[in-house]
């Protein structure tokens, strides 16, 4: 048998952490309290309180609202898989007598990678009952679960990327999980934060003629700065879900008209993301009627594409530091 | 052409063992290492080491605390790379082959640091998978590490509940594990009992015997001198002298000798006479400082009897290794 350095340090790491951990008792707890949140969701939909139609999609609000619960603690637990990998070992004084083995430098960046990820992907595996339960409601479709559960799997293995690289880059460790956390918090808070300051700093002002009157009014324009939200993580796993199966309705006067059912947050927090990609609507000289302008495209790509280069940077990064013999040292990093 | 000690004329300590011709043209095995020098930002941690440690010898690295001992083992376990210098770990170059030294070399660091959450023997199986040792040859080679560092005993214990002697003798049954024909130890016989060091020095002999180049850094002179077949004195980064043990000179500088006396003031008032200055070391005894070599050693110990001191004890305080390391290492040619 041949044995493989990545899975060889993929399984040691995996094994430390099972014997260290109370996982028994972390992953149970989580699973708890997803559960409670599901069941408030379930209960929370009445018609009174969320409307007449949406009581039809009951599995996909549930779903919506719990995964984006999901999301919030996966982004919590994440760094902390990560964020003292290398500069932790290197600390106990475990690092060098690996790197003077037969891994190579690679080995010990994937496999470190893949242990933090595989520990966030159970705590996702575990909510696998909820989203089942969600399923039985009704209203959701299987695609939809499957390529959510997919995306918040990169989102959560971005997440442990950087936080390697940072593990790699500084020497302290508390000092990376500081910055581990700062990063998540720049990615979704700091996304909405400069998103809102940039939409007051790029408004213009908007000259219109009307009635022979001049007047000026102020107008947003989100459409050029929608790309500061798009590697939020939310919306990212919001904007990547499925599109909501529509409905049709047909008027009294025989018109049919084709709804898109948005009523979970998810379906909501991704029309929000694409309208944002609308230019202002355009009225052409002596027509009420604005242009008639493209449906929005998703934004998605976008932030998902700026995340996975983030993370490939990251791993670049952790490489690097981890290739010996070393040159360079950071001051105050000694190798062993 | 400047000699193999760095400092060519530093008579009085006998020649270097090894003759000039030998050490540049016969390329061997061992650890040649020639004008080495590597710094930490403003800190010259190593200013041009010559060494050559051979096969079948046991080599000690001797040196005052920050003399680069530990920064000459990392470059030569191919952790560190230098800034210049040319180097030969069982004949490869650590910068540029540094999996084929890996494959040759074992390195047991200053650092006890081991995965805690583990067993000693599922520890040294990681470590053997890690140099890519095929698992049916583990059941062999790790049962062999574990009797040549006596820890058949401890194998199913959990590292954490080790001693640190016992820590000491994991972190050599590690740098065993893949049968090296270069051993790189610092300071292994720190933290060990009585017992234990004859016993590591008796397996340290062992592996120089069977062919194996030994090279430790190490504190505990005294001992040195028991197992050790060369020794190489470094300071301030530098090599200061490197001599065959069995050839330590006597040596002429000042020396310190205890005087043990059944009568204290007789020998304080004899001593004084003679204008010899002493110092008290013990209820019964004296240092004093003799200068000229042996012979002035013997005169003032037959001068004593003479004068009718009752002289029990009369002998040089620490072993020749030890007068010679402190001359070295204190003197005012060599402190810059
Ligand atoms: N990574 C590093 N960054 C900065 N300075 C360093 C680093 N590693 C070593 N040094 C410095 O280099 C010098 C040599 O250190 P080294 O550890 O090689 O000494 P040593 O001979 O092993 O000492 P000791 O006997 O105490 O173990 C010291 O002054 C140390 O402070
Ligand atoms: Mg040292």
């Amino acid at each position: 048998m041949i044995t493989n350095g990545i899975a060889t340090v993929a399984g040691l790491e995996f094994r430390l952490r099972l014997r260290t951990g109370r996982w028994r008792w972390l992953l149970a707890s989580w699973l708890i309290v997803l559960t409670g949140i599901a069941a408030l969701i379930r209960l929370s939909v009445r018609p009174e309180i969320v409307g007449e139609e949406v009581v039809d999609y009951t599995g996909s609000f549930m779903f919506g609202g719990l995964m984006l619960v999901v999301l919030g603690l996966a982004l919590l637990i994440a760094p902390a898989l990560a964020a003292q990998s290398v500069n932790g070992d290197r600390e106990r004084g475990t690092l060098a007598p690996l790197q003077i083995t037969g891994l190579t430098s690679w080995d010990l960046t994937i496999g470190k990678l893949l242990a933090s990820w595989g520990t966030g992907a159970v705590f996702l595996l575990v909510t696998a009952p909820l989203a089942l339960w969600c399923l039985a409601e009704g209203g959701l479709g299987i695609g939809r679960i499957f390529a959510v559960y997919a995306v918040m799997t990169l989102l959560i293995g971005v997440i442990c990327a950087v936080s390697l690289g940072l593990s790699a880059a500084v020497a302290r460790t508390t000092t990376s999980s500081v910055l581990a956390y700062l990063a998540v918090f720049t990615l979704t808070a700091g996304t909405g934060v400069l998103f809102a300051l940039l939409l007051a700093v790029t408004s213009e002002t908007v000259q219109q003629q009307s009635n022979g009157e001049v007047f000026s009014y102020s107008e947003q324009r989100p459409d050029r700065i929608w790309w500061v939200l798009a590697p939020n993580p939310f919306i990212i796993l919001a904007d990547a879900a499925p599109e909501t199966p529509t409905t049709t309705f047909q008027l009294p006067d025989g018109t049919v008209i084709e709804q898109r059912q948005d009523a979970d947050l998810l379906g909501a927090l991704s029309q929000a993301a694409r309208e944002l990609r609308q230019p202002p609507e355009v009225f052409l000289p002596g027509n009420d009627v604005p242009e008639p302008t493209p449906e929005p495209a998703p934004v998605w790509p976008y932030g998902l594409g700026f995340q996975l280069v983030l993370a490939a940077g990251a791993l670049l990064l952790t490489e690097r530091r981890l290739r010996t013999p070393a040159g360079a040292l950071p001051t105050g990093q000694r190798v062993a | 052409m400047t000699s193999l000690t760095g400092r060519g004329g530093n008579s009085g300590y006998g020649e270097p063992v090894v003759a000039e011709s030998v050490a540049y043209d016969a390329p061997h095995a061992g650890v040649s290492a020639r004008g080495l020098f590597r710094s930490f930002g403003p800190v010259g941690a190593v200013q041009g080491m010559d060494l050559e440690a051979y096969p079948g010898q046991v080599t000690a690295l001797v040196g005052p605390n920050g003399a680069g001992k530990t920064t000459l083992l990392l470059i030569l376990a191919t952790l560190l790379a230098p800034d210049a210098g040319w180097v030969r770990v069982a004949g490869f170059d650590p910068s540029t082959a540094p999996g084929e030294v890996r494959a040759r070399m074992g390195w047991a660091p200053d650092m006890l640091g081991f995965y805690d959450a583990l067993t000693v023997a599922e520890y040294l199986d990681v470590m053997a998978a890690a140099h890519r040792i095929p698992a049916a040859r583990r059941q062999q080679t790790i049962p062999a590490a574990l009797a040549a560092a006596r820890l058949v005993e401890q194998a199913p214990a959990r590292v954490h509940t080790l001693s640190r002697g016992q820590k000491q003798r994991l972190s050599l049954a590690r740098s065993l594990i893949h049968g090296p024909s270069v051993l790189l130890l610092d300071e292994p016989a720190a933290g060990l009992d009585p017992r234990s060091r004859i016993e590591l020095h008796d397996l340290l002999r062992q592996l120089a015997v069977e062919g194996r180049t030994v090279l430790v850094s190490s504190h505990a002179l005294d001992d040195l001198e028991e197992f050790a077949d060369q020794v190489v004195f470094v300071d301030r980064g530098r090599t200061v002298a490197s001599h065959r043990v069995d050839q330590l000179p006597a040596h002429a500088g000042p020396r310190l000798y205890r005087v043990r006396t059944l009568d204290a003031a007789a020998l304080a008032q004899a001593l004084d006479t003679r204008g010899v200055t002493a110092t008290p070391a013990g209820p019964s005894a004296v240092d004093v400082q003799v200068f000229g070599g042996e012979a002035n050693a013997a005169r003032l110990l037959a001068e004593l009897v003479e004068a009718g001191v009752p002289v029990t004890g009369f002998g040089p305080v620490g072993g020749s290794l030890e007068a010679a390391y402190l001359q070295l290492t204190d003197d005012p040619a060599v402190r810059r």
